[in-house]
């Protein structure tokens, strides 16, 4: 099964609209409910006073210094995690015995909270860029193995026997059956990751102390600065909306020939 | 494969590892990294049955109760969005743009919202676990078989037949992988939940204890964390195979062994 | 496909090994006549005015200490990096020190942080209660629920002592864990009954209307030392000159900042966000160059009497 090689399709202006018009719609329900009295408003601040601080906020270049802290150590620690979590993935995938080797000492890491490790981190990097990252890789690293292995597992037998008997090498087998059975597997498994990655990469941030845009919420939340910490809660969401933009991009390339996007971008109706 | 050959391939890893651990720890005297014997020996003293009654038990039923909603949630979700292209336009930057809020910082809005009780605690498994379930359910909905697809629509088959033996069945094994994949999540989850507004639970009495500097406890609390993991991944192998036994079992049909 | 895949492989090889490569920049041994690198790790609370101050006006300079001050969110981040040599000195309050030392953590207090201003209910810290709340006074308290930033710390132990001195029973009060900033939320929405907050939420919580019934840090001991500066014992057997060094200059910044209390509400505008309005209207605790090892002493029995610790801990080994 060769990947085809399909027309990049055109993002169409209707799918950015309506983007567009579901965060107008929440941010319009945000100006509107602590204004309203559903929630407090020394508390919950409404939209349009969030974006007033975050217009106070982008003049000072310590947030800028912070945003760039935070985009270094997101965008490392996620090419790290990706990359090795495919191999690993892709190995144990493949050979069912190393699977059930390492089944047992996988199960038991997964769940053990990244939180968790931040004493130790702290003791080995100190509240550097580095600990963070630490953070970042052990979080994001499982979310790909994971989507990874179980791609590799959903190989359609019946390919993987025909390409077996066609006499194809074992890297020729992964790169013709295994890959593209598992590559939508692994595109969530990177969105996933990419996710998770800013998620500790912030909470890292706030809890170490390593520079970034968490350090920055936490200070704002131990000034008692209510609104610049939403101002920063809104540059992190929006930081996960761009990374979405830019892995749903990626995957309308690397996906072009699967049934979801073939779908959705060439039938007419 | 023997049972015992199976016993033997599933322990050896973590035999060796612990084995590594043990040697690799003796005798130490870093303050934040005891030695495992220690570890073990605070294992015994701390989690006996009193506490797992006071403390593990009462977190559990967060976790599952929080696990379950955001599954259901998830999928319910995942379905809608998944199915109609123009809700997915709609919805989806505004679903990224909450699902990158970190934990810690959301805790404190959910706290403003819903208070400092056991619905809190919930609200936030389920703010981080429903991710992977509506992702992998919104992808296994959008990349159904299109065969099968129209040939429900020429036998007219529609409305919630459609969705329980088409969309939901087709898209059943990333719905599984999501929910899997949201299992370490809501234990992750259930650790930050307890770090806020708590004075019981699995999480709360580990992170008393790192606050207290008695780390061997603290150690033996991670420890039970990641056995607490395996106990719910074996759970949810055993579930799963109830579910997806058809696909297992066509998937087996052509395979060898 | 292939290319770009080896190509990933290399990138994320090199960036692994730049991350995971070795760089312990802790403090060296400096080359002669160069100022020692030390790192500090504070809080970002006004309690720290004084090292920020003392770094501004040259103290540390000029006994050749080049300091580096990093925030962190709390002693839990803090005490780990000390330990390990990250860190030279850090700052912490007076019961985790304790805590700490009962559990043999190595580490050694150099020199005063900050104490309660001793005067009560002008404290840069209050026990507050809904202003149309029925609780009158600390021994009210019993059953109800107050809000403390960290469990088994300072500030439950304060409040108890609150409760005792006015007669009530410590042990019926009950404590749920909530950081400050959201404190005077959950006050206002009846989430708790009281609130025990310092600066800058002090101001929050009066601005919200709240009443103060009592100043807890008074209660607990006269001009209660409540947190300190300290280092590991490790640092202090090999380099006993660095830590004489730097205790002088922060003796010389507590004393200077004492004194200029409009240089410290500038000063802390630097490395917190707190609102102007809201720094110039705050209490400032006090900031005397000697610890008042007496209610350190205190603070350590009461703390036994509370139940967080089994025995009483080395207090003169821990205080310099």
């Amino acid at each position: 099964m060769v990947a085809v090689a399909a027309r990049a399709p055109r993002v169409t202006g209707r799918p950015v609209a309506l983007g567009v018009l579901g965060l107008a719609v929440f941010a319009l329900a945000l100006e509107v409910g602590p204004r309203a009295g559903l929630v407090p408003i020394r508390y919950a601040p409404p939209t349009s006073q969030i974006l007033v601080t975050l217009g106070e906020q982008v003049g000072r270049s310590a947030f800028w210094v912070a945003l760039l802290d935070t985009l270094r150590t997101w965008a490392e620690g996620l090419l790290i995690a990706v990359v090795a979590g495919i191999v690993v993935g892709v190995l144990l995938g493949s050979v069912p015995f190393l699977r059930a080797a390492t089944a047992t000492t996988v199960e038991f890491l997964r769940p053990i909270p990244s939180v968790a490790l931040i004493p130790l981190v702290i003791v080995l990097y100190g509240p550097t860029i580095r600990s963070t990252l630490v953070l970042v890789v052990y979080a994001a690293f499982w979310q790909v193995l994971i989507q990874v292995m179980h791609g590799v597992a959903d190989v359609d037998p019946v390919a993987r026997d025909t390409a077996r008997s066609y006499g194809l090498g074992a890297w020729a087998r992964i790169r013709y059956v295994v890959w593209p059975t598992a590559l939508p597997y692994v595109v969530t498994g990177v969105r996933l990751a990419t996710s998770v990655a800013l998620i500790l990469t912030i909470t890292g941030q706030l809890v170490i102390g390593s520079p970034g845009l968490g350090k920055e919420i936490d200070n704002a939340q131990q000034s008692d600065a209510v609104r610049v910490v939403y101002a920063l809660i809104l540059v992190t969401g929006l930081l996960g909306v761009l990374a979405n933009l830019a892995t749903r991009f990626v995957e309308r390339r690397v996906l072009a020939w699967h049934p979801a996007i073939r779908r959705e971008e060439v039938t007419p109706a | 494969m023997t049972l015992v050959r199976r016993g033997v391939l599933l322990l050896a890893l973590p035999v060796l590892l612990f084995a590594a651990w043990w040697v690799a720890s003796a005798g130490s005297t870093d303050f934040y990294w005891p030695s495992l014997s220690s570890i073990l020996a605070a294992f015994g003293r701390t989690w006996t049955w009193d506490r797992v009654q006071a403390d593990v038990l009462p977190s559990l039923g967060r976790l599952l109760a929080g696990y379950l909603l955001a599954v259901v949630v998830g999928v319910a979700l995942g379905a809608v969005i998944g199915s109609v292209r123009w809700v997915r336009a709609l919805v989806e930057p505004l679903l990224e743009f909450l699902r990158a809020i970190p934990p810690p910082v959301l805790v404190p809005i959910v706290i403003l919202l819903s208070g400092i009780g056991d619905r809190t605690k919930i609200l936030v498994i389920v703010s981080g676990c429903v991710w992977p379930v509506l992702l992998n359910t919104v992808e296994g909905v959008r990349g159904r078989d299109e065969v099968l697809s129209d040939t429900c629509r020429t036998y007219g088959i529609t409305g919630p037949l459609r969705l329980r033996h088409l969309v939901l069945r087709a898209a059943s094994p990333q719905i599984v992988t999501g929910a899997r994949q949201a299992l370490p999540i809501a234990i992750i989850l259930m650790v930050i939940s307890e770090m806020m507004a708590a004075n019981e639970g699995l999480g709360f009495t580990v992170v008393q204890f790192q606050r207290g500097f008695q780390i061997p406890e603290m150690w033996s609390g991670v420890l039970l964390l990641g056995l607490v993991g395996i106990l719910l991944s074996l759970l949810f192998r055993a579930a799963e195979r109830g579910l997806l036994g058809w696909y297992h079992g066509q998937r087996a049909g052509r395979r060898e062994w | 496909m292939r290319r770009t895949f080896v190509a990933l492989l290399a990138a994320a090889a090199v960036l692994a090994t730049a991350a995971c490569g070795d760089s312990s920049d802790g403090a060296s041994d400096p080359a002669p006549g160069q100022p020692d690198k030390v790192n500090a790790g504070v809080i970002a609370i006004l309690d720290v005015a004084p090292i920020y101050l003392g770094k501004q006006q040259g103290f540390f300079s000029e006994r050749d200490i080049d300091l580096t001050l990093t925030t962190a969110q709390g002693g839990a981040a803090i005490v780990p990096a000390v330990l390990s040599g990250e860190y030279q000195f850090g700052f912490s309050n007076s019961i985790s020190l304790l805590l700490a030392t009962s559990q043999n953590a190595g580490l050694k207090v150099v020199c005063n942080g900050n104490n309660s201003t001793g005067v009560d209910g002008q404290d840069f810290a209050g026990l507050f209660v809904k202003a149309d709340s029925p609780i009158q006074s600390p021994k009210d308290l019993a059953g109800r629920t107050v809000a403390a930033n960290t469990l088994k710390n300072i500030v439950d132990t304060s409040v108890r002592a609150s409760v005792k001195k006015d007669g009530g029973d410590p042990a019926a009060v009950k404590f749920v864990e909530l950081p400050f900033p959201q404190q005077v939320a959950a006050l206002d929405a009846g989430q708790v009954d009281a609130i025990f907050v310092v600066e800058p939420f002090q101001q929050a919580a009066v601005d919200a209307g709240a009443r103060k019934i009592a100043s807890s840090y008074v209660d607990t001991a006269p001009d209660l030392t409540v947190a300190m500066y300290f280092t590991s014992t490790k640092l202090l057997g090999e380099n006993p000159d660095l830590v004489a060094r730097f205790t002088e200059a922060m003796k010389e910044s507590l004393a200077y900042a004492d004194a200029h209390s409009d240089e410290v509400r500038d000063v802390i505008g630097t490395y917190t966000q707190i609102a102007p309005e809201v720094r110039a209207k705050m209490t400032l605790p006090k900031w005397p160059t000697e610890i008042n090892t007496a209610s350190v002493d205190a603070l350590a029995e009461a703390a036994v009497a509370d139940g967080l610790l089994t025995r009483k801990p080395d207090v003169a080994g821990l205080l310099p």
